[in-house]
């Protein structure tokens, strides 16, 4: 077989784009392809490989198992939180240097995560807003929307930790504020997304997304994705390219007749 | 309007070379003039869709072929259906056909 390296490096690059289920295959496939390709025209040709892994990525049902139930998902935060912490309390400047210097000091780290809260607050209507509307819910009960909104406010303070440390370590050196804002931006709206896609009932992750028509066949019908509550609790519906009709996610909750039909499901799932 | 599945010129052209025989998807590249970054995306989507269906080459024939085993395309009842569609709509995929006896191997 031909060897190139630079076609097969960037193979190799782009295969991280591709779920990693799916990676060998996919890698497989486009070596197959490669070994085909003249030599000249075999870089751009392996360029596209970028494309198609981005594609299979998007289109790839990943439920994120990791954060599934809202306590993981918490846990996996606070998880990412710690090295924020630290790096926050390691990046800080000597108490010599305090005085002449604009970092952040020990005992200003608990008023920087408040801070940095606030901030957040403010941001999170115009975040919101930015992103459209969220599903059509049905009246929840008090308890649920609270639960909902204290799982929220939790996401998003063991975020500003880990924003805290990106702030404290672009202050400590000389690269631009931008990219740090931008990700603090990207931090919320993923809290946000995540919202958006768990059970308003049980606050875990919708799982199994069935996709429901295809664009390729549909005109002015509803296409789209249905994802389900693994307790039974409702079926999200999600169109794919959204209409005046379709503009926001729908929500049906079930009643309790389904119960028998997930409760083996739940059951699998929680061994 | 016209009966049958409403597809793009993109995906019409890919249709259209998967059936008259341009089975790989650097063959299908070749003969469509388009990039591989539109090319295997398209025909990804067009598998999900179920209007081609997709297969691993057997490794026997290509080990005896001294060469790696490829994936081949074919078309579904649905996307023959979609490329009689697609003929309709867009006259021009016929300048297709007419380089399939230029090709040698497929």
């Amino acid at each position: 077989m031909k060897r190139q390296w630079l076609p097969s490096t960037i193979l190799r690059a782009a295969s991280l784009l591709a779920p990693g289920d799916q990676r060998a295959e996919w890698l497989a496939g486009w070596r197959s392809e490669l070994w085909y390709i003249p030599r000249r025209g075999s870089t751009v040709f392996c360029l596209g490989a970028f494309r198609d892994a981005l594609w299979l990525r998007r289109n790839s049902p990943s439920p994120g198992k990791r954060l599934e139930s809202p306590l993981s998902c918490l846990a996996f935060l606070a998880l990412l939180a710690a090295p924020g912490l630290l790096i926050a309390v390691l990046l800080l400047p000597a108490p010599d240097t305090m005085a002449r210097s604009p970092h952040l000091n020990v005992r200003g780290l608990l008023e920087g995560c408040v801070a940095m809260q606030l901030l957040s607050s403010l941001a999170l209507p115009a975040i919101w807003l930015a992103m459209g509307p969220g599903a059509n819910r049905c009246p929840l009960p008090w308890r649920s929307r609270v639960r909902r909104g204290i799982f929220l406010a939790l996401k998003i303070a063991l975020i500003q930790p880990m924003m805290l440390g990106g702030f404290v370590a672009v202050c400590a050196m000389p690269i631009a504020n931008m990219p740090f804002s931008v990700c603090w931006i990207l931090a919320i709206r993923w809290a946000l997304i995540d919202q958006r896609r768990r059970c308003p009932e049980c606050l875990r992750l919708l799982t199994d997304p069935v996709r429901i028509g295809s664009a390729s066949q549909t005109f002015l019908e509803w296409y789209g994705a249905e994802s389900t509550c693994s307790r039974g609790h409702g079926l999200l519906q999600t169109a794919e390219m959204p209409a005046s009709y379709t503009g926001k996610p729908e929500w049906l909750a079930l009643d309790d007749s389904w119960k028998s039909l997930f409760s083996e499901v739940a059951g699998v799932r929680q061994p | 309007m016209a009966d049958g599945p409403r597809i793009s010129h993109t995906s019409a052209m890919i249709l259209q070379a998967i059936g008259i025989g341009h089975i790989y998807g650097y063959t299908v590249m070749e003969v469509t003039g388009l990039a591989s970054g539109t090319v295997y995306p398209a025909l990804r989507r067009l598998e999900r869709d179920q209007l081609i269906r997709s297969q691993w080459e057997r490794q026997s024939i290509a080990e005896a072929a001294l060469r790696p085993a490829r994936r081949y395309y074919k078309l579904t009842p649905s996307g023959e259906a979609a490329v009689e569609a697609s003929r309709k709509r867009y006259p021009l995929l016929a300048r297709l056909a007419s380089k399939e006896e230029e090709v040698q191997d497929v």
